[in-house]
């Protein structure tokens, strides 16, 4: 499998100037190109998944095609699965620690029951969650800086 | 005494609010990656003719230097860099403006630097910034 992800990788209209956009797609890219165990994830995702920073007033799409990836400015189709948070969770979101075996959340990280925490409160929201779980998964993996 | 931003005595007066800061000694322990340079773009209007930086020795929660110099320059000592347009740096430091929101909003770019290693020092990057708050500052507009 080549390694050249950042030719895989592209941004539709406006979505470079998108703070948020450039961020996820940065750490994305810094992922694929410095871990390998992410790269199965990234070629198992199909699908839109939007991500909406709603204190910053900024929303994204990841548009995923199997070992593609374009990034959009704003909520883009119908997506499977839509995270609305504040920015410091969803920056906090990256930081969930893993699982050794499966690298799974792990429900015992500080991380983890911090962010749980704020999704009974309805601080963190996932829509599509339970519909779409291996692909949150898969997405919570390849974002992880764990 | 208030400090023109940015300038050399500012910068200066920055590396001693750092170290003031017991938030940013603790959250910035473990950071061991390398200088911060934080440019503020160009803007002939306020008499900065080309970009400049504070760039930051930060290491295990102390502040060793901050120094004043183009943004070029700073570009090619920091291991990060954190860019923006001048009034966007006015508006975190006067308003203690969360910098990851800036970052989302594209207000602020981080144009060098490991992203995961950025985002694994969050705190310790909200902090540094926080601690501009305790400088006394003269903006030039």
């Amino acid at each position: 499998m080549s390694a050249d992800y950042a030719s895989r990788i592209a941004f539709g209209p406006g979505a470079e100037d998108n703070g948020l956009a450039s961020m996820v797609a940065g750490l994305i890219l810094q992922n694929l190109q410095d871990r390998p165990d992410k790269r199965g994830d990234f070629a198992r995702l199909h699908g839109n998944i939007s991500i909406v920073a709603e204190d910053a007033g900024v929303a994204m799409t990841l548009e995923f095609a199997g070992d593609h990836l374009t990034v959009h400015d704003g909520i883009v189709g119908i997506p499977s699965i839509t995270v609305r948070a504040k920015s410091d969770d969803i920056v906090q979101m990256s930081l969930l620690e893993l699982t050794r075996r499966f690298a799974l959340p792990n429900p015992r990280g500080a991380t983890a029951r911090a962010i749980a925490d704020k999704s009974r409160r309805g601080e963190v929201r996932v829509f599509g969650a339970l519909l779409h779980l291996p692909m949150l998964l898969r997405l919570t993996r390849l974002l992880s800086v764990n | 005494m208030a400090h023109l931003f940015p300038s050399e005595p500012w910068a200066t007066a920055y590396k001693g609010a750092v170290n003031d800061n017991p938030n940013y000694k603790s959250a910035g322990k473990d950071w061991t990656h390398g200088a911060v340079a934080l440019i503020v773009r160009a803007d002939p209007s306020i008499q900065l003719d080309q970009d400049m930086a504070i760039l930051l020795d930060v290491h295990a929660g102390t502040c060793n230097a901050a120094s004043y110099m183009s943004g070029a320059d700073a570009r090619e000592k920091a291991a990060f860099a954190v860019e923006g347009p001048y009034d966007n740096w006015k508006k975190l430091i006067v308003e203690n403006q969360d910098p990851i929101k800036a970052l989302m909003q594209g207000k602020l770019k981080l144009t060098k630097g490991h992203l995961p290693t950025m985002i694994r020092y969050v705190e310790s990057s909200k902090q540094l910034l926080a601690s501009a708050q305790g400088v006394p500052t003269e903006f030039r507009r």
